[in-house]
């Protein structure tokens, strides 16, 4: 109140004015940038996705067929079992190992904050590097891995070769490098809890166990539920490691939705197909993101 | 006495299983360093080796030499920094705008600003392609650098940062006669310096990753960036595998490098949270 009557005895009707213009025009670099870079892009991917195109020649209309190929296509369906494999194969871990890691750090003091640095490294290691490194690392005779694996009786694994290998070797990559990101937001939600709670239930006589499964599992949700929705979403979209290490092979055994649709416009060039199949992902995550969010808030609340 | 020894061994305990996960999580890094050093025969020995017998430093100007690295290093730096100067300050003016003026339309903006971070990459790059195309753009630094001179999350960054600077700051350089563009540079600019390095932080790490966007713009081997160069190379020279390694210390290094001085800023920039540690 006494603030609006400074500016009004101070400037008047004209900062209104002015405010609206100067506001409008810091603003229009953001307007202009998102309207030609991510609003037209979506609406023009739908455009496309109705036509026969090569990028070349004149587009086709053909209404819905490009969708009526993808329900068909057993390379597409392939490619979303794909998708979601390796989606939940590598967030299902990463929940419980980085919620395990964050309650055996517990604590943010120097000391800890020290391995904290050290357990971080993964994330910041850009992710083409960690691509080339394990896959040098899970070859079959020479790499890393065969210390662990020779002593233990198996000799030539082909981790990245074979069809059945080859989607779980990634998927533990990915766990490597994803984990500890996910672990410090585990930590800050931890950190935040009053020590009064857990001390005070403990006073009652809880054992630890009981005081993580009845006081922190509890006052932790918002940040699980976080974490979930964030790492399933972030999964869906990883591109990098399948173009870089396997190019989807063997056969199809790691092509993922983002592979194929690169795959589809820019090597077989069929634009209309890979339009239409990126915007078909996009609703089913969207809709997955839904079903959880709703899943665990009737389930919880 | 006894409780005191408990809490050492547990200490101890503490300690030792944070080491051990510690020495798992770093040792593909390590292997990374120390397989640079080696000659081509040590990298090919059984049972394999962890440590160059003698490290040979060649690697590191043969992959200068041979490869000419410092091209693709130099374009990610240019790229990089580019992105990272367009960041900081479109950001931070359209955080500014929408944080403290009031326009029709502002709320609207702001939400549809926080709704293209749903946007996958994916739906996005086959429209984009094209306008890089008719634009002429192809194979350009404009082409590649363009679509992510403004970074979503950074306006929503510098946006509920500058909220919490206090109107009066503002008011009073009006009252002084300030222009509004001075206000912001000289005064929102300043103030919004710990959410700036928050910003440089993500869009650095951000940059120097990006992957599928340069992979489909540049076409010329001389304009690729470090990421590009790399996946080239190591389709190119799968077998060498100790310049392999060593051209990944040299892409890694920068990060690593500010990651070890800046690692809190590093950790709460990129997670999204503050005030980590005390």
């Amino acid at each position: 109140m006494l603030r609006r009557i400074r500016r009004k005895s101070t400037k008047g009707v004209g900062i209104k004015k002015a405010e609206r213009i100067y506001g409008f025009i810091f603003a229009l670099p953001a307007i202009v940038f998102f309207a030609v870079f991510y609003f037209l892009p979506i609406i023009k991917t739908l455009q496309i996705s109705f036509y026969r195109w090569d990028f070349l020649s004149p587009p086709a209309f053909e209404g819905l067929r490009n969708y009526v190929v993808l329900l068909k296509s057993s390379e597409f369906h392939n490619s979303l079992w794909k998708s979601f494999y390796y989606a939940f194969g590598t967030t299902i871990p990463i929940w419980f190992i980085a919620l395990g890691l964050a309650v055996l750090f517990n604590r943010i003091t120097s000391t800890s904050w020290l391995y904290l640095v050290v357990y971080y490294i993964p994330v910041v290691v850009p992710l083409i590097v960690a691509c080339i490194v394990w896959q040098i690392m899970y070859h079959p005779s020479y790499g890393m891995l065969t210390l662990i694996t020779r002593p233990l009786g198996f000799v030539d694994i082909p981790w990245l070769t074979s069809s059945r290998l080859a989607m779980p070797s990634i998927i533990l990559l990915s766990i490597w490098k994803g984990t500890p990101f996910y672990m410090v937001i585990y930590l800050a939600g931890l950190v935040s809890i009053p020590r009064e709670y857990t001390e005070a239930a403990q006073i009652d006589g809880a054992n630890k166990y009981q005081v993580f499964r009845h006081i922190t599992i509890p006052l932790l949700k918002p940040v699980i539920l976080y974490v979930i929705v964030i790492s399933i979403i972030a999964a869906l979209q990883v591109f990098d490691p399948f173009y870089v290490m396997t190019k989807g092979g063997p056969g199809s055994a790691t092509r993922v939705v983002t592979l194929f649709v690169n795959e589809t416009a820019f090597q077989y060039l069929k634009v209309g197909t890979a339009a239409a199949a990126s915007l078909v992902f996009f609703g089913l995550v969207l809709c997955l993101s839904l079903v959880i969010l709703k899943f665990f808030r009737s389930s919880w609340e | 006495m006894k409780t005191v020894k408990k809490a050492l061994a547990r200490n101890i305990l503490w300690h030792f299983s944070l080491l051990l996960g510690a020495i798992v999580i770093i040792f593909p890094i390590i292997y990374m360093f120390s397989a640079s050093f080696m000659p081509l025969e040590e990298v090919f020995s059984t049972p394999v080796r962890l440590w160059p017998s003698r490290p040979r430093l060649l690697n590191y100007s043969e992959i200068f030499t041979k490869f000419s690295l410092h091209r693709y290093f130099l374009n990610s730096v240019v790229l990089t920094i580019f992105t990272l100067l367009c960041n900081i300050f479109f950001c931070s003016l359209v955080g500014y705008s929408l944080a403290k003026f009031k326009f029709p339309g502002r709320d609207i903006l702001f939400t549809l600003i926080l709704a293209t971070m749903m946007i996958p990459s994916n739906v996005i790059v086959i429209p984009l392609y094209l306008l890089i195309r008719s634009l002429g753009w192809v194979n350009s630094f404009w082409g590649l650098s363009f679509p992510h001179v403004i970074a979503p999350f950074g306006v929503f960054l510098m946006r509920q940062f500058i909220r919490s600077i206090p109107d009066d700051y503002i008011d009073a350089a009006r009252i002084d006669g300030c222009s509004e563009f001075k206000i912001f540079y000289r005064i929102i600019m300043p103030l919004s310096l710990p959410a700036i390095a928050t910003l440089s932080v993500v869009t650095f790490v951000n940059i120097w990753n990006l992957f599928l966007w340069p992979l489909i713009v540049i076409t010329s081997d001389a304009k690729k960036t470090l990421p590009i160069a790399l996946n080239q190379f190591l389709s190119n020279y799968a077998n060498d595998w100790n310049l392999l390694m060593a051209a990944s210390v040299i892409a890694t290094s920068p990060i690593l490098l500010f990651f070890f001085v800046f690692n809190r800023g590093f950790i709460e920039g990129m997670t999204g949270l503050s005030g980590l540690k005390e």
